[in-house]
């Protein structure tokens, strides 16, 4: 009865669908549609949002600001956040898998901290540390000679703005690709690894010839979220002085997006914005799961 | 019973037709004149929703306790006052006219009024507001900004003005007396950077709008204009250029402020202040007690000053506050009960009452003017200042949009910062503004 068979399927699927059908498809539904209306704070009261067709998407494309900072700091903040995060946090895996369980405990539990630390609060604390009046980092500069407080502002600076943003979001993210791929090292077969040992192969090639091609599912998925959570990064960028529309120069597409929607109330703009950045997103994905598998099968 | 029951369905789905079909006019509720009075217990059994702003008023349960029981006693209806944090007021205003989750009645801060009104979000008010008589009295530029179209859609309640605020101890230290013109204070930055070379005299700050705002008004200059409906950004006219070039050049050429204000907003100035880094700063009517309070050694050492024109007079500066507001999702029959509400508010002892507690301004010229006479240190400078010397932004819907664009600050920002210079500064503020002058 393969019927019977299927429609069970379905109806086992069913509460799991209608979840996701109200909390992620008719939101995407509704982005899509208001990114082809002219829709402000008089429509979201009095409702009848005029549609203007790829009027919004025509709009932002035309805006210099899109191509000269926006997506330049949002592809570049993106890019090398992506390569400290991955790296940094398979170099504390690694260091990780030596330790005895004691001092794996430890070390595990500091670094879970970083993670569960609220971003909000995690930027303050860095944004605190950098700061020209009173933070620590300035006045060991200064103790160092290599930085007058007097004469220094680090947020206003595009390069030195998104250094202490990087700080912020690496040491955020980090500790997931830790343990991700410390779970993946737990998995290496042993005797392969001493086997390679035994024939002379040093540390260096035994990564990169044993682990790094085991754990690539691994390293997929903690590139590809790490990727999304930088590309559309938002809370750390938006809470920086500066940061919300101030300083022009550092605006990126997650602070663009909402100063539109919110602080101008063009919902229909922010929208438009919000659909350029998911699709940004897919693309970047969709190729690179097939770089990463384009040997076997996906 | 049944009838007036109909009425109302009648008008309920009056309200919501054009909502669902769009009709721009539709929807909007004017409260006309006042037939009869409320008698006590009229609306027994009734709960009048109201959001005020959090942080005002540092003891507003017990004075809301208080206009409970009166509300109470006069109409018969409960009051439901809820806090808002003026911080994630303004997002909560408006996922509210999304969802149609608005009170009755709100506290609104008078630069949104015009916004709110022109998306149909509130009552029209202009016959209760004449005939409170509240018209002649109250402080001009407090009942323009609630306009629209000629129609008044808030109610004036409380107001605050910025002058500037400064160490009596420092200025005496260095000799300095308080700077009566543009030119004595540049003079007075550079004396007291020679007497305490680690405060700041005068921090410009790159986030704070206000600030600029007194010095483009006081060289004759004007953020825009309105002619015939419509609004063009005057921030490049030479006489705005001039204020914006004074005021920034305070920091760029002068000894006043550090690189590190250029990021700064009114906040990162009181801190700065309360800290003992500045000397001198911007700062509202409502603040002396607070940096007080965060610093209780500063006690008898800060006095205030109105902010100077350039050859002496006043500069004019920005009079801010709230309005009250009724929504148009309140129910028909209880708008007679709504505007019971806002009038106790806003007029008479309980409008007393709240300027005493919170260091802001009752509405009326006529009370003002006696707190100016009462002669406070730290309060008549403002008083004088708002008498004299208060101005508004732009009273358009669009404003509010320039504002959430961040126009005028990051015009600052990029100016202090050196990355442009006044004039091409300027040039992408009035382009940038008269954008949304042009797009609505």
């Amino acid at each position: 009865m393969p019927n019977r068979q299927s429609w069970r399927a379905w109806l086992l699927l069913a509460p799991g669908l209608a979840t996701l059908a109200v909390l992620l498809l008719y939101p995407l539904y509704r982005v899509t549609q208001l990114s082809f209306q002219d829709f402000g704070l008089r429509e979201l009261n009095l409702g009848g949002a005029a549609w203007i067709g790829l009027g919004n998407y025509q709009q932002l494309l035309e805006d210099e600001r899109l191509w000269q900072i926006v997506l330049p700091n949002t592809v570049g903040f993106a890019v090398v956040n992506v390569a400290l995060t991955v790296i940094f946090g398979t170099l504390v895996a690694l260091l990780l898998f030596r330790l005895g369980p004691w001092m794996r405990g430890i070390v595990t539990t500091a670094i879970m901290a970083a993670w569960a630390v609220p971003a909000v609060t995690g930027t303050y604390a860095w944004v605190f540390i950098f700061d020209s009046r009173r933070g620590p980092a300035m006045r060991l500069m200064d103790w160092l000679g290599l930085a007058d407080p007097d004469t220094t502002n680090w947020f206003d600076d595009r390069l030195t703005f998104f250094a202490i943003a990087t700080i912020n979001v690496v040491h955020h993210g980090f500790p997931f690709v830790a343990v991700t791929v410390l779970a993946g090292l737990m998995t290496v077969p042993k005797d392969v690894i001493e086997a390679a040992t035994i024939d002379g192969a040093n540390a260096w090639r035994r990564f990169w010839h044993i682990t790094f091609p085991t754990l690539k599912p691994v390293f997929a998925v903690v590139t590809i979220l790490s990727t999304i959570w930088d590309f559309k990064v938002f809370t750390q960028i938006y809470l920086m002085p500066g940061g919300d529309g101030l300083n022009r120069e550092v605006l990126n597409l997650g602070t663009w997006s909402y100063i539109t929607s919110f602080g101008q109330q063009e919902y229909g703009l922010g929208a438009a914005l919000a659909v350029m950045l998911t699709a940004v997103l897919l693309i970047i994905t969709v190729l690179y799961l097939r770089v990463i598998f384009r040997e076997e099968e996906l | 019973m049944r009838l007036r029951r109909l009425g109302v369905g009648l008008a309920v789905l009056g309200l919501m037709a054009p909502a669902c079909g769009g009709d721009d006019g539709g929807g909007q509720q004017t409260l006309e004149e006042e037939s009869d009075e409320i008698t006590p217990g009229d609306y027994e059994g009734e709960t009048l929703d109201v959001w005020i702003m959090q942080g005002t008023n540092p003891d507003a349960t017990p004075f809301f306790d208080q206009v409970s029981s009166a509300f109470t006693e006069q109409t018969g209806a409960d009051l439901n006052v809820q806090f808002v944090e003026w911080a994630n007021a303004y997002d909560k205003f408006t996922t509210g006219i999304a969802g149609g989750e608005l009170p009755d009645v709100a506290e609104v801060g008078t630069t949104w009024t015009p916004g709110f009104a022109d998306a149909g979000g509130l009552v029209d008010l202009t016959d209760r507001i004449e005939q409170a008589g509240l018209t002649d009295d109250v402080v001009p530029e407090l009942l323009d900004t609630g306009e629209l179209d000629g129609a008044l859609y808030g109610m004036p309640w409380y107001s605050g003005v910025r002058s500037i605020v400064y160490r009596t101890d420092i200025l005496a230290k260095a000799n300095v007396q308080p700077p009566a013109s543009w030119d004595e204070l540049a003079d007075a930055c550079a004396a007291l950077k020679a007497a305490e070379p680690d405060m700041v005299p005068f921090p410009i700050a790159g986030g704070s709008e206000y600030g600029v705002d007194p010095f483009i008004w006081g060289a004759g200059g004007e953020i825009a204009s309105e002619s015939g409906g419509q609004w063009t950004a005057t921030l490049d006219s030479q006489e705005s250029r001039e204020g914006i070039s004074y005021y920034t050049g305070l920091a760029t050429d002068g000894d006043c402020s550090t690189p590190q204000a250029s990021t700064w907003d009114e906040t990162d100035l009181s801190e700065a202040f309360s800290a003992g880094d500045a000397a001198m700063i911007i700062a509202g009517s409502w603040t002396p007690k607070a940096l007080i309070e965060a610093n209780p050694d500063l006690a008898g050492k800060i006095g205030v000053f109105p902010i100077p024109g350039p050859d002496g007079g006043l500069s004019p500066s920005f009079l801010g506050g709230s309005h009250m507001g009724i929504f148009n999702t309140t129910d028909e029959d209880k708008l007679e009960l709504a505007w019971h509400f806002v009038e106790m508010m806003t007029t008479g002892e309980f409008a007393k009452q709240w300027a005493q507690q919170t260091g802001f301004f009752p509405p009326e010229s006529s009370q003002l003017e006696q707190m100016e006479a009462a002669d406070d240190p730290l309060v008549s400078p403002f008083v004088t200042q708002v008498l004299e010397a208060g101005a508004t932004v732009p009273v358009t819907p669009a404003y509010s949009k320039i504002q959430g664009n961040a126009t005028m600050t990051a015009m600052l920002n990029s100016i202090l910062t050196g990355k442009a210079s006044v004039e091409e500064a300027t040039a992408t503020a009035t382009q940038e503004m008269n954008d949304v002058f042009a797009n609505g």
